[in-house]
């Protein structure tokens, strides 16, 4: 047993021995192999951590801060009946764990934010207050020594304009308040502009002062526990549905743990499923050059393996030390490159803090690790295993021999004899036929390559340079202006819009939310004519509703429900329902997909609409903020609102502009580092392979030049090839690839332009780079001697 | 009087061995003329096949210069040298060294369309070649691993006389032949060196060397003696005796 167990040890060992040997004779090579691995897997670690631990961080906050599942601000109500009627909802609501519910101050307003601004309700809440919550208390992360002033959520912080110590400005319908920045608060559920509520933290001097200037509503907030989270939707739909009910002069604002938690993650979102894709990707890549080098070991060391057998080796294991040695590079390789995530993530965190608004404390996180060493280790071993099977069918005579009689050259390409093509792009060409490892293992990088560089393309051309592509995908429609008007002015605001020369569209554009009676909450949008939208692109299939029964649902949420064109929904507003027939789809992603479109009269079978937004284009040179400000003027109180949206875009759209800027950089960055590492190995391969060729032909009177240009031709045929076939197959496929990436969101069909000219430079970029490449890792060539085929070497 | 192909002067070449100098070849000086069959004999490591690759511009010398026509050959750039070999020389190797990827025909008309742009020509050139060498029409659209060794240093030689070179080199070109086979190529040298070809040939063997009209005797990198053995003859037995006192007398 003993004796066994020794035997077994010394056979390792030997084994260890042939890795060893392997390596110390493919140093370049072994290099190269394990780049590629430490992308692999720095990417997936890093897709790992992102789509894991990155967004339970969410989850790990709101347990901390015992945070709420279901917020509601019942704007300018502190009335004890209203209280009471909803503490008894909540109570007689099985799913209801604990609530909470304090006065607070809130109003619509506007922050200066990221050069541009952001347009949502504000919650002001005393600083003790907030801090001593039963539900949905707040933290503070970041405080100066200032007594007085305001504690803003953590997401603004990365405006460099917003910092402890400086003075912010706040607007609130006509009034500016401005208050000095104490410091960053965390508040899981209104901690962000994407929350719907945004929570800010006054001291109590200034709350007091502030509620005595009446700047803002006395109201109250409430802030619910379930027991069912995944309920939080629908309980808040029916909760504001029963208030309204029951005081229809009530309309609460309010978020969800559905909405938020997805809200909050947008970027982290995008930023994993891109990741995740280029992973898998790089991975690909990464086993197609394993394959491709295992196969070419066995051919060079057919010798060896000769020897190897004929001294008592068994195939398997030969196998088992290939094993060893691709598997002691991608441990390594694995090692580095998740010590390399951890390095870079602190920077990629920063990035995402800027649109979750939540902190992230990094540490290590042994499942992301273990996945990916185990999900790597086992595709190398099993890519090994399966490159390396024909060593059992080697011969230990045969191999001896050199493997000639494995050699079958069955067909003789480019015939010279009938060849019309120069002599040096024939034997290149004969070089690029008789590779076909190298041209699978070319065109696999490169269709990889090409879906990257579209995807860059796309992203470059619809979000980066001009971002209304992207804004019409996903927040549905834009205009110049939006201003929310009292319902009584509505005829005289109109005459207003109708006679000024700078309005060139005016329409109306409001939301509402509605409850469809087999499903969940939706976010109502409505108009009375969609014919005057500007993205007409909205409903995606089918047609806008046009009449009052006729409504357009967000098309995920359809395809969830298995809703048709046709078919006929319920919907119910203010405790009223009614009937309506599916004319269309859309996807706009006001709520995420779970959206619909109705005529403003279709909506008005259900409830009556209090306050109108109305969306207007402005031209003539007119400054949005003048424009908005007269009107102001003009109609004083009656006019709820007024938003800017190019600025407001500005605002909230630049995290994105800056993630989308940051993830093309990476994947060019990344394309080049694969294309040069996977060429640098089929180069070196090739040279290995055709050394002795490239001998004769020296002997034969072929200069260096001569031979560095067949072997960089040889590649092109594969390049060109692929790169062609790769970018357009990778142009009719982004649309829908981008639709599944943004499909959280809501998405379900892209149609952004495809940036042609960006897509043939990028081909022939790619073409030109490997082209370069390839010359470049040929200069090898020079080194070959013609003298060393009579020394042998 | 003979007219001089290439010549040499204090032609040295050294190699670096672990920081040490080896000086394989020393101030040889001498001419090789058109027409002749010059063999290049001498013991293992007396410089034979280092001699051969700088006549033949495969290498570089140390020192010295070696000159073909007016052009002095040794101080051209490797460029310069593959143009050189390319249109003056032809090699037959030891190992043969076919390509092993391109069939028979393919292998021969790579060197052929690197000088003659005149592909039929080539082509028309090659065929008869392969036919004086008694390679089969079949036997030309095969793989180098599909022929026999005798049969792919035959077209070996082809390869090397497509270019009508001026200079053949022969580096032990029946090395790694059986007797018979080897005959056949010796027989195929001879018939091309009476056609007018020239050819330096370097081997140990006696029976490949009698083919030549020359023999140089190289040790420890210097020409020790040389035999003129005159027109090559068959089975001629005082070739044979003069070639054995003559390597008697170098110390083979």
């Amino acid at each position: 047993m003993k004796e066994n167990s020794k035997k077994c040890g010394k056979s390792v060992y030997s084994q260890f021995l042939i890795a060893r040997c392997n390596l110390c004779k493919a140093k370049a090579q072994t290099a190269a192999i394990v780049v590629l691995i430490l992308v692999a897997a720095f990417m997936l670690n890093l897709w790992l951590m992102l789509s894991t631990d990155y967004k339970k961080n969410f989850d790990r906050y709101h347990d901390k801060l015992n945070a709420e599942h279901v917020t509601l601000a019942i704007e300018g109500h502190r009335d004890a009946k209203i209280k009471e009627f909803i503490s008894e909802t909540l109570e007689k609501n099985a799913n209801m764990s604990q609530y909470y519910m304090s006065d607070v101050l809130t109003s619509y307003g506007t922050l200066a934010y990221n050069g541009g601004e952001v347009n949502m309700e504000f919650v002001f809440i005393e600083k003790e207050e907030a801090q001593n919550r039963l539900v949905g208390s707040t933290e503070i992360v970041e405080e100066g020594e200032a007594e007085s002033g305001i504690y803003l959520p953590m997401i603004y912080g990365i405006d460099d304009n917003i910092a402890v110590g400086k003075t912010i400005e706040l607007t609130m319908g006509d009034h500016v308040v401005s208050y000095p920045i104490c410091g960053f608060l965390n508040s899981v559920m209104t901690g962000s502009h994407n929350c719907s509520l945004c929570a800010f933290m006054l001291t109590s001097d200034l709350y007091q002062e502030l509620e005595e200037k009446g700047f803002a509503f006395k109201s109250t907030l409430v802030s619910i526990r379930l027991k069912d989270k995944t309920e939080s939707e629908d309980f808040e739909a029916r909760l504001k549905d029963e208030i309204s009910s029951k005081y229809p002069s009530v309309h609460p604002t309010s978020n969800s743990y559905e909405l938020v938690s997805t809200s909050r993650y947008i970027s982290q979102m995008i930023c994993a499923g891109i990741v995740s894709v280029m992973a898998f990707l790089v991975t690909l890549i990464s086993l197609v050059v394993i394959v491709s080098n295992v196969i070419n070991y066995i051919q060079e060391n057919m010798r060896q393996l000769g020897v190897l057998k004929a001294i008592g080796y068994k195939s398997r294991q030969i196998i088992f030390a290939l094993m060893l040695q691709f598997l002691g590079i991608t441990v390594i390789a694995v090692v580095v490159g998740v010590g390399l995530s951890y390095c870079l993530f602190p920077a990629i965190n920063e990035m995402m803090i800027s649109q979750t608004g939540i902190p992230y404390t990094i540490r290590f996180l042994p499942l992301p690790f273990a996945v990916t060493i185990l999900f790597l280790g086992g595709a190398v071993a099993f890519s090994v295993w399966l490159s390396s099977r024909r060593i059992k069918k080697i011969e230990p005579v045969i191999a001896l021999r050199q493997g000639i009689q494995t050699h079958n050259f069955k067909h003789n390409h480019i015939p010279l004899t009938k060849s019309h093509v120069p002599l040096n792009f024939a034997l290149a060409l004969k070089t690029t036929l008789s590779g076909l490892k190298q041209n699978i293992t070319i065109c696999i990088t490169m269709f990889v390559l090409s879906i990257a560089l579209v995807f860059s393309g796309l992203m470059i051309k619809n979000v980066i340079i001009d971002m209304q592509p992207f804004v019409d995908l996903v927040m549905g429609e834009m205009a110049d202006s939006c201003i929310n008007i009292n319902a009584e002015i509505e005829d005289e605001f109109l005459k207003e819009m109708k006679e000024r020369d700078c309005v060139s569209n005016c329409y109306l554009f409001t939301m509402e939310e509605v409850r469809h009676m087999e499903g969940v909450a939706l976010r109502a949008t409505l108009s009375d004519d969609f014919s005057k939208v500007n993205n007409q692109d909205m409903c995606i299939k089918g047609h806008f509703p046009q009449y009052d029964n006729e409504a357009v649902i967000g098309a995920k949420y359809a395809r969830e429900k298995g809703l048709e064109v046709g078919d006929e929904i319920t919907l119910t507003a203010d405790g009223h329902e009614a009937k309506y027939i599916i004319s269309g789809f859309t996807q706009i992603s006001n709520n995420f997909g779970k959206d619909c479109l109705l005529t403003r009269s279709g909506y008005e079978r259900m409830g009556e609409l209090q306050a109108l937004s109305y969306y207007i284009n402005i031209t003539n040179g007119k400054d949005i903020d003048i424009f908005n400000e007269e009107i102001s003027k003009q109609f004083e109180d009656r006019v709820n609102d007024s938003i800017n949206q190019l600025s407001l875009l500005n605002g909230a759209a630049s995290v994105y502009v800056a993630l989308m800027e940051i993830i093309v950089i990476a994947i060019l960055v990344l394309s080049v580092v694969v294309i040069t590492f996977v060429l640098y190995l089929l180069a070196r391969t090739l040279l290995n392979n055709k050394k002795q060729d490239y001998g004769i032909l020296k002997a034969l009177g072929f200069t260096t030049k001569q031979l560095i240009l067949q072997t960089a031709v040889s590649f092109m045929p594969a390049v060109i090839l692929s790169a062609v076939v790769g970018l357009i197959v990778s142009s009719l496929i982004i649309n829908p690839l981008t639709a599944l990436f943004l499909g959280g969101l809501g998405i379900v069909k892209c149609t952004f332009a495809l940036p042609v000219g960006f897509i043939i430079a990028a081909g022939v970029g790619l073409v030109v780079l490997a082209f370069g490449i390839a010359s470049f890792l040929s200069l090898r060539i020079r080194k070959i001697a013609p003298r060393a085929l009579l020394l042998g070497e | 009087m003979k007219e001089i192909l290439l010549k040499t002067e204090s032609l040295s070449k050294s190699f670096s061995n672990d920081g040490t100098m080896q000086h394989v070849l020393k101030n040889i000086d001498v001419q090789l003329y058109k027409g002749d069959f010059t063999v290049i004999m001498g013991a293992s490591g007396a410089g034979k096949s280092t001699f051969l690759y700088a006549l033949s511009g495969m290498d570089t010398p140390t020192l010295g210069t070696i000159t073909f026509g007016d052009s002095v050959i040794s101080d051209f750039s490797s460029d310069e040298l593959a143009v050189f070999r390319r249109e003056h020389c032809g090699f037959v190797f030891q190992q043969i060294y076919l390509i092993d990827g391109m069939s028979v025909m393919d292998n021969i008309l790579t060197a052929g369309f690197l000088v003659n742009k005149d592909k039929k020509a080539v082509i028309q050139c090659a065929r008869e070649l392969l036919k004086a060498v008694d390679i089969s029409v079949e036997t030309q659209n095969k793989f180098p691993t599909q022929i026999s060794g005798g049969e792919a240093q035959r077209v070996g030689i082809v390869r090397a006389l497509i270019n009508s070179p001026e200079i053949l080199f022969a580096d032990e070109p029946t090395g790694a032949l059986n007797s018979k086979t080897g005959l056949d190529v010796l027989d195929t040298l001879t018939a091309f060196n009476e056609q007018g070809q020239s050819i330096v040939m370097v081997t140990h063997d006696m029976r490949s060397a009698r083919r030549g009209n020359r023999i140089l005797y190289l040790k420890d990198g210097m020409i020790l003696g040389e035999c003129d053995l005159g027109k090559y003859v068959h089975e001629d037995t005082e070739r044979h005796k003069k070639l054995s006192a003559f390597l008697t007398e170098m110390g083979w």
